[in-house]
């Protein structure tokens, strides 16, 4: 009876597994999402990533009309806005994170999204896929999953031990010889037991092992204190500039290179009192530079002051501010040690133990940093591939402090270069690679028809290693 | 004695030696780690204990923090700087008279590798290896760094204003001055010193070259009035025939001749074929005479003979010395063909004997080649050196007439010949050096000022006569060095050095060209613009036309003037190597890595001793053996130094290079021995050759003999002379076959015959490897890229330029002579020297071996991590990181060239280990590549590799992506222009090409289909399909003259 019983739930079990199969519209969905959602949202949708996990979203919304979902979809900071509760709700847990808007998604096409929430195709396991799910925060369901799971298996076999023990003590009462009734202890010290708990720990560390060797030098959400509080939130968010004005060399470099500081002058030699920072921030480029902002000139010889004739002309330059700002006609107590603090902020961010002196350049802490093996380059992406900054570095608009918000592990790369078109048909280079070639590739990477109308990096040899290798 | 297939490398090749056959089936040398030394002895115990620090380092490493790093910006950022993004800046290479018009490379600022400039007529875009590894000395940690005052053997820090003060007291304190200079080249240097010579009446200059070309421009003045070497036309010669000048290796102006030279041996297709015919006459096998389509040998002391012998079968006169009888006989024959082609032959003379040098221009005179390929119109500066006035200043300093001696990038106290200098050196009062290191003349110095690294200076240059040339700096000044024309400037008190500016000579370099040479063109209106313009070009050129000389009727011709023959058993001639020169390139560890071409010898200078043959066996003279170290004696002298058999060395003679056996100023050190105290002067001339020696053995042998010869060899015969299949030989002889296609060659008359050969052979092959189950090349790599490269073997002379261009571009580490000697020298590209012909003077092949690009590659398929494999570009990739050093790859690759790294050659490991076998130069402490400064000259493109992983050719994979990224960004299909690799860049004679063979327009694919059936893959039969092609080899050689 036991057995029969046990039967039944893996019977059970196993058609559950199966049951899954496709919709007449998931397929849309799955484009959609893959475009519009998988930056943030795991496609295992029970995975929290930078968005929450949209397994059961429909549910979660079930106590508001359908409409409200489409709104939170299309737009969701407006939702927010009108003080809807389930929005609110959200905000409060995922802020700062703000949710990208897509005022562009008819309802049919969320339809087909949600369609293929509700049912995604189980993902292939391993490689490229496990390094392409950005895991941020701590999983949390499954884990549970596998441990119950190993808890069942683990009785099934206890209680399969004590079946087979029966059965032999049946065959030995028949054959007229005492029955023998293990222990639960001799059961666990028997060869069998232990090699398989051997088995069992050389597996689990394996995983780990390999699975931390592989995070090794890995720095997904790197997030160091800068010399200077800069704001890609102010400047790329709310002022909409350009990330190319700054990152010129993007274009045209392997490197994107953190600006100079003559191109933040560009606009705060007329823009000397931050909106956030006040003078707090400013100060530190203008002491880098040299520039003397109460008098809107460059210091000539810069090169040349002494610390304490900077510290007179900044701190001066920041008491005058305290006071226009308060309306006092001189610094009170409390400006006193603003000044101070201010002052001291200067001196922290650009004076360290290798860099003596206060003029000179700013040392920002790198975020981005690849191994020497890897070769990338910038301008190869932004302007030949046309690639949006963030989609390799994540919503920077709404950053007040950057972090690396990809892996840059190779898996990663590698997903990108299989998923994304090549300008084939506007970029000149390509026309001597003419039909025949495209021809060629449907032969040889056998793909369907319809995906051969596009032709994505890997296709044209985006996966050889001497691409990025050399 | 003729040998089987025509082609051989050594004279083990030839004799069947049982160690050379048993070295051809190892890759690797045959050393196991614990006979190498004490240090190496490995056992259980160290293996767990290495093993367990590695379980806890790594450990450690997987719980570490990840460093902090840096991203610092510009405060203003320089417009023309984009990092990541290279600058190329017009500049020159001039050391002494040794010239070669380069752009500059830079990345951030910093020179990071050499290219030709093609704007300049004199080397049309061509380099030597000399200025490709000049970047390499500008980050040399040896150089000083400050300027003092020397004391045991060290300068002694002072400050520039400090030292000014002291050496214009010594000055001004009266007594002869003496400026010891090389050639200088720049017309600004010369105004500076002209200044200096002016503040100071008893101060005077003395030039003298390394190695000596006085006795030409003695004759020249002495025949024609100009004190200058001739401006040699080798484009327009039919016929050359060369006395001993090595003038495609080292000879004056190496890289314009080669260029020139080459443009007369290219041969395709076999309608109309055409080529120049080149004889040399000379004892030692030089470079150029590997080259050449004959060669007369004749020992040292014969040249003059030799010459008069040439002279007097044009003229019919008989006076003078005899040359030997088998000379005699062909140059009879040479004389004969130099008349049929008069007004286009060309005679040099590498001799320093004045008389012989009057013949030869009295031969050119006599054919008519005068002003036509003598010409005198752009005469060349190039050699402005006079033994006799060293000779002079010698007897001075000795007499005690000497207070003060400045010595200017000259290092006489190692290169004067004979020992004569550095006694007289002593007597000189105030002794100042210029030198940027501490060689053996600055040692012997009070003061050391130590100058500018080109790299890092403004000057310019005139080798040839309207031919001038920028320098500009492509770095600040990297130690607290000065400009030598900003010290004598500074000396002189000049007024028109503005020490206000920032930097004080350019101002005044500048106003020498905006004021002097601005005139000289009528192209530009302004000053400034001239400025701007030379300054982009780095070559302005406004040659004199219509000067015509005549031979002199004062001038003597004297047969009986020459040198005499000698009878004696052993004669010893000293030579210039292609590398390193007499020892001005020695501390430069990438020139003393590249092989001697012709002994394939590396680190050090070696005895070269003739090979003789009775009918059946192989052997060096006197029995000896390479790597065995003699005593010889000669002049009075005794040496100790290693030998090495040498094809071509004419019997009775040896020869050894000079340059090596430094003593001091950088990592060449210790390295060979030095000749220069051997030579003897005649008649104020420095002669390179002596008589009356004597070898005897020592018994002894070179522990770490480093020869390259039978390294990755991939043509040789069994044992029985019998081929052997392809499976056998895998299985046998690690790819060494016999009757392989690695050589193709022929005398240009027989070209047909060749043609039809090679056709058949190319059916042949092709038929063999039409078996196959894949599908074909063309319809995998048929559309898109398909990167492939030409090596036109006419055009490669061996000068090596490639080499080091890849070295330099390509981060290929320095492994050092012990390294070098265990076979682990690391060059991506190594040039082949095969020999062809007659066993006793032999002709000689090059052939530039890189990876292959196999578009069926061996290697790919057994490697067990697919670290190597192939891109749809044709490109055979190997990937670092990925790689574990099975090594099977190298095993399997029929070209042997790829290269494994044994140990941490470039210190790139994360834990250092095996450091002190890694390469350091003498006396240091440090791992040649761990020093920051020698890694400022790494390609920041390009991984540095670390041990235990392969590595190899990848056709500069770094240059085609920047080439497809341009020609993406400009939205354009991609041109030959956008990717050259460093060898082709570098090569003087344009031997190389590469680009897209899918392109039907492409210098490459045209390059080929003009060779036509001249064009073959090594080993093209065993269908391994290579992306590299390369032609047969054709020479003009006079079959009559030995028969």
């Amino acid at each position: 009876m036991q057995l029969k019983r046990i039967c039944w739930v893996f019977t059970l079990l196993i058609a559950a597994t199966l049951s899954l199969h496709a919709g007449p519209t998931r397929e849309a969905g799955k484009e959609l999402f893959g475009a519009n959602c998988a930056a943030c949202h795991a496609k295992d949708m029970k995975t929290a990533s930078t968005g929450p996990a949209l397994s059961g979203v429909e549910e979660r919304w079930a106590a508001y009309p359908k409409k409200d979902l489409y709104d939170w979809i299309r737009n969701s900071q407006a939702l927010i806005g009108q003080g809807h509760p389930r929005a609110k709700e959200l905000w409060e847990k995922y802020k700062p994170t703000v949710m990208n808007s897509f005022p562009g998604l008819t309802d049919e096409q969320i339809e087909s999204l949600l369609l293929y929430i509700k049912e995604p195709v189980v993902a292939p396991a391993g490689g490229a896929a496990a390094g392409a799910t950005e895991e941020v925060k701590e999983a949390e369901s499954l884990p549970w999953f596998y441990i119950g799971l190993v808890a069942g298996l683990l009785l099934l076999a206890f209680a399969l031990m004590r079946i087979v023990d029966n059965l032999n003590n049946v065959a030995r009462v028949r054959d007229g010889k005492a029955p023998v009734y293990r222990t639960m202890r001799e059961i666990l010290t028997t060869k069998g037991a232990v090699a398989f708990f051997v088995f069992g720990l050389v597996l689990v560390f394996g995983y780990k092992t390999v699975d931390n060797a592989t995070r090794m030098g890995r720095e997904q959400g790197y997030m160091p204190t800068q010399p200077i509080n800069f704001s890609h939130k102010t400047h790329a968010g709310t002022h909409k500039i350009d990330c190319q004005y700054c990152h010129d060399t993007a274009r045209r470099s392997k490197h994107a290179s953190v600006p100079a500081t003559n191109t933040c002058m560009n606009c705060h030699a007329a823009i000397k009192v931050g909106s956030v920072g006040g003078t707090k921030e400013l100060t530190k480029i203008f002491a880098s530079i040299g520039y003397d902002p109460a008098a809107n000139r460059y210091i000539s010889d810069y090169e040349n002051w002494n610390e304490s004739q900077i510290e007179d002309l900044y701190k001066k330059w920041i008491g005058q501010n305290y006071m226009e700002k308060n309306s006092l006609p001189a610094l009170d107590e409390a400006g006193r040690s603003t000044v101070e603090a201010e002052w001291e902020g200067v001196v922290n961010a650009l004076k360290d133990d290798s860099n003596g002196k206060i003029q000179g350049p700013i040392e920002w802490v790198r975020i981005h940093n690849l191994p020497d093996h890897a070769y990338f380059n910038h301008a190869q992406h932004v302007s030949v591939g046309q690639v949006e900054c963030q989609k390799c570095h994540g919503p920077v608009q709404e950053m007040d402090v950057v972090y690396q918000y990809s892996t840059l592990g190779m898996g990663w790369c590698i997903t990108c270069h299989s998923e994304t078109e090549v300008k084939f048909k506007e970029n000149g280079f390509y026309a001597q690679y003419n039909q025949e070639y495209i021809k060629m590739h449907k032969s040889l990477v056998k793909k369907p028809e319809s995906e051969m109308e596009k032709v994505y990096v890997e296709d044209i040899g985006g996966l050889e290693c001497q691409k990025c290798h050399y | 004695m003729h040998h089987d297939n025509g082609i051989w490398v050594s004279t083990e090749d030839l004799s069947r030696e049982e160690s050379f056959l048993q070295s051809a089936e190892r890759e690797f040398s045959v050393e196991t780690i614990d006979q190498t030394d004490g240090k190496w002895q490995t056992n259980r115990r160290d293996f767990l204990k290495l093993m367990g620090f590695g379980l806890g380092a790594a450990t450690v490493a997987a719980s570490c923090e990840i460093p902090v790093r840096k991203a610092i910006p510009y405060v203003t950022k320089p417009d023309e700087i984009v990092p990541g993004v290279a600058n190329y800046y017009a500049s020159s290479f001039v050391n002494g008279g040794d010239y070669c018009a380069v752009l500059v490379k830079t990345r951030e600022g910093r020179p990071i590798k050499i290219e030709g400039n093609s704007l300049s007529s004199i080397t049309k875009g061509g380099t030597s290896a000399r200025a490709q590894a000049s970047v390499l000395s500008l980050y040399d940690n040896r150089r000083i760094q400050f300027a003092g005052k020397v004391k045991d053997g060290q300068v002694e820090k002072t400050d520039w204003a400090k030292l000014d003060a002291e050496v214009k007291e010594k000055l001004a304190a009266g007594g002869n001055i003496r400026v010891i200079a090389n050639t200088i080249l720049s017309p600004t240097a010369k105004k500076a010193l002209g200044e200096f010579l002016a503040k100071y009446p008893t101060a005077s200059v003395v030039t003298y070259d390394p190695v000596s070309a006085a006795a030409l421009v003695a004759a020249n003045e002495q025949c024609f009035g100009v004190a200058a070497v001739p401006d040699y036309r080798f484009d327009t010669a039919e016929v050359i025939v060369s006395f001993g000048a090595d003038f495609l290796g080292a000879w004056i102006s190496p890289v314009e001749y080669a260029r020139a030279y080459s443009a007369n041996r290219k041969v395709s297709g076999k309608k109309g074929a055409k080529m120049s015919r080149h004889y040399q006459v000379e004892t030692h096998m030089s470079l150029t005479g590997s080259n050449a389509d004959n060669r007369v040998q004749v020992r040292p002391s014969e040249m003059g003979a030799a010459i008069v012998a040439l002279y007097n079968a044009l003229t019919g006169n008989s006076g003078g010395p005899k040359v030997n009888d088998k000379a005699a006989a062909a140059i009879k024959k040479i004389a004969s063909d130099l008349q049929a082609a008069r007004g286009k032959s060309l005679v040099v003379c590498g001799s320093n004997n004045v008389a012989e040098q009057i013949i030869v221009n009295k031969i050119n005179d006599i054919l008519g080649n005068l002003n036509n390929t003598v010409a005198f119109n752009a005469a060349s500066n190039q050699r402005q050196g006079d033994d006799r006035k060293m000779e002079a200043l010698i007897a001075e300093m000795n007499s005690g007439q000497v207070a003060t001696a400045i010595v200017w990038g000259s290092n006489p106290a190692y290169d004067y010949p004979g020992a004569a200098f550095s006694a007289a050196f002593a007597k000189v009062g105030t002794r100042i050096s210029l030198n940027p290191t501490l060689d053996e003349t600055t040692l012997l110095c009070t003061h050391a000022a130590p100058a500018n690294h080109a790299l890092e200076s403004w000057s310019d240059a005139e080798p040839k006569q309207g031919h001038f040339s920028i320098i500009q700096p492509t770095i600040a000044p990297l130690f607290n060095t000065r400009q030598a024309e900003h010290s004598l400037l500074e000396w002189a008190d000049s007024a028109n050095l503005n020490r206000q500016d920032e930097q004080p000579y350019y101002q005044y370099l500048k106003s020498f060209w905006t004021g002097t040479l601005f005139n000289n063109q009528s192209r530009y209106s302004t000053p400034g613009a001239f400025w701007d313009m030379s300054l982009h070009d780095g070559v302005f050129e406004s040659p004199s036309s219509g000067k015509s000389v005549s031979f002199s009727a004062s001038a003597s011709v004297n047969a009986d003037a020459v040198s005499r023959p000698s009878s004696d058993e052993l004669e010893i001639s000293f030579y210039e190597t292609v590398n390193i020169g007499n020892g001005q390139y020695a501390h430069n560890p990438w020139l003393q890595e590249m092989p001697d071409p012709v002994n394939r010898t590396v680190w050090g200078n070696y005895l070269s001793i003739p090979v003789e043959s009775d009918g059946k066996s192989i052997k060096g003279w006197n029995n000896l053996e390479d790597g065995q170290i003699v005593e010889l004696e000669v002049n009075g002298q005794k040496i100790r130094c290693t030998v090495v058999r040498t094809f071509g060395q004419t019997p009775g003679t040896a020869s050894i290079a000079l340059g090596y056996g430094r003593e001091a100023g950088g990592c060449a050190t210790g390295y060979g021995v030095n000749v220069n105290p051997l030579l003897r002067n005649e008649g104020g001339f420095t002669q390179y050759y002596l008589t009356g020696a004597r070898v005897t053995p020592t018994g002894d042998v070179e522990k770490d003999f480093a020869c390259v010869q039978h390294h990755h060899t991939m043509g040789v015969f069994k044992n029985d002379n019998k081929s052997v299949n392809v499976d056998e030989a895998v299985l046998a002889f690690q790819g060494s076959l016999t009757e392989r296609s690695i050589i193709f060659q022929t005398n240009v008359k027989d070209l047909n015959q060749l043609e039809s050969k090679m056709e058949e052979f190319h059916e042949h092959s092709g038929h063999l490897n039409s078996k196959t189950l894949y599908p074909t090349n063309e319809e995998y790599f048929g559309t898109g890229l398909k990167w492939g490269m030409y090596v036109d073997l006419n055009s490669c002379i061996g000068c090596g330029a490639c080499q080091v261009a890849c070295v330099s571009e390509n981060n290929v580490p320095v492994v050092g002579k012990n390294e070098v000697m265990r076979h682990h020298e690391m060059t991506w590209l190594r040039i082949d020297r095969y020999f062809y012909g007659d066993i006793d003077n032999p002709k000689v092949v090059y052939q530039p071996m890189m990876c292959q690009h196999c578009d069926n590659a061996p290697c790919e398929n057994v490697c067990p991590v697919n670290a190597t494999n192939h891109s749809m570009e044709g490109l055979n990739q190997m990937a670092y990181n990925r790689c574990i050093g099975t090594r099977y790859c190298a095993n399997n690759c029929p070209y042997k060239v790829r290269r494994f790294n044994w140990l941490d050659y470039t210190t790139a490991d994360v834990w250092p280990a095996n450091e002190e076998r890694v390469f350091h130069g003498a006396g240091d402490k440090t791992p040649f590549y761990a020093d920051n400064l020698v890694r400022m000259v790494l390609n920041p493109d390009v991984t540095v590799r670390t041990r235990g992983v392969i590595e190899k050719c990848s056709f500069c994979v770094q240059r085609i992506q920047e080439g497809k990224l341009t020609a993406k960004r400009e939205s354009r299909a991609i041109q030959d222009n956008d990717v050259r690799t460093a060898c082709q860049t570098a090569c003087p004679t344009g031997a190389i090409v590469f680009g897209n063979l899918n392109n039907p327009e492409s210098e490459v694919n045209k390059a080929q289909k003009n060779a036509g059936a001249l064009a073959y893959q090594v080993l093209e039969e065993i269908n391994v399909r290579p992306g590299v092609r390369y032609s047969a080899k054709v020479h003009n050689a006079n079959e009559e003259l030995f028969s």
